[in-house]
């Protein structure tokens, strides 16, 4: 009944058209994943600056005021296991990964010092990359092979960005 | 000639202590740094060849897009307002570009389609403001950072009706390498 009105009267079908227009542009497909929301939300005390790979989450977690970085494989829906990146006298601050999730780049702040590293997930090694010029990193983004880093350097007071190739 | 050959053998020398240097660093600056001041959050395409970043025009936090091949900064239809922009992401081949921008009191996230000139803007409650986000490499998914209540968490949204993917080179898809560039 509800449906012949709309048929039969112009104005009801226009009116009709444009609510599924609108509902078109303001993005009524763009699903919240619920069952994965609520794996992520219910492992710590927050969640922040998420990376996402093919099929890899990497985010910071909070645990009782401190942050560690966090895997988890959105296809197994579980926790990946980090061997030898989160350490007790660090803190992260920026995290990056590629798109296999083999390579983690991290900035993180241990001591006095802002540091950016390389962590390789099947060796579980750090490498520590050096700035020329010094400088103080903040933010990291990897490429998808990992190969390639773009990196949010402050030197002078002034922030900048620098494109560095990973040799190997 | 003993002199020559010695002097030879010092350059040499040089030559390949230089050489091991550049391998054990293993660090190689592909651009210096970019002629324009204050620039924030970068977002490497997953090609590694197109970064998002965030600099100040006129005071205002703008996105914007470069080729790193020829440093050539690329036009956006959707992004030339709406500031402060903040967390820019790129999808593999930098067909999309997601952003979390201002559109009246309301933070908002934008997925701009550099192919069909399309902007999608994703359904976030008002009480949420969206704080950092990240694009999966094909554009399928997105994770948002939220914060709600004065605590933060990390909400992922399936894209996939509405977003066609964007594949690495080589791949079976052919209409998200056009007119990219």
């Amino acid at each position: 009944m509800k449906l012949n009105i709309l048929f039969v009267n112009p104005s009801g079908f226009f009116l009709f058209a444009l609510l599924i227009g609108l509902s078109g542009c303001l993005g009524g497909d763009m699903r919240p994943m619920n069952e994965l929301n609520d794996l992520i939300s219910g492992s710590s005390n927050g969640f922040r600056e998420p990376i996402l790979g093919n099929q890899w989450l990497v985010a910071l977690a909070n645990y009782q005021g401190k942050d560690r970085i966090e895997m988890i494989d959105l296809r197994k829906r579980t926790k990946v296991p980090l061997p030898g990146l989160n350490r007790a006298d660090s803190q992260p601050i920026s995290v990056s990964v590629s798109a296999n999730g083999e390579r983690l780049a991290v900035v993180r702040q241990r001591a006095d010092r802002t540091e950016l590293l390389i962590y390789r997930r099947k060796l579980g090694t750090l490498q520590t990359l050096e700035l020329n010029p010094k400088g103080v990193p903040r933010r990291v983004s990897l490429d998808s092979s990992g190969r390639v880093l773009a990196v949010q350097i402050s030197r002078g007071g002034k922030w900048n960005i620098q494109v560095i190739r990973l040799q190997g | 000639m003993n002199l020559l050959i010695s002097n030879l053998k010092k350059v040499v020398y040089v030559l390949g202590c230089l050489g091991l240097c550049s391998c054990i660093s293993r660090v190689d600056r592909l651009e210096g740094q970019f002629a324009v001041s204050n620039q924030q959050d970068p977002s490497l395409s997953g090609s590694g060849e197109k970064l998002a970043l965030i600099v100040d025009i006129n005071g205002r936090p703008s996105v914007q897009l470069r080729d790193l091949r020829n440093g050539e900064i690329l036009p956006l239809r959707h992004l030339s307002r709406n500031q402060p922009h903040s967390s820019p992401s790129l999808s593999w081949n930098g067909r999309y570009l997601a952003v979390i921008a201002q559109r009246g009191n309301q933070r908002v996230v934008i997925v701009e389609d550099r192919l069909t000139g399309r902007s999608h803007q994703l359904p976030i409650p008002r009480e949420r403001i969206p704080v950092r986000l990240s694009l999966a490499p094909n554009g399928s998914q997105l994770a948002v950072q939220i914060a709600e209540k004065g605590k933060w968490r990390v909400q992922l949204f399936d894209l996939s009706s509405k977003i066609e993917p964007d594949q690495p080179f080589g791949s079976s898809l052919s209409t998200s390498l056009k007119g990219i560039n």
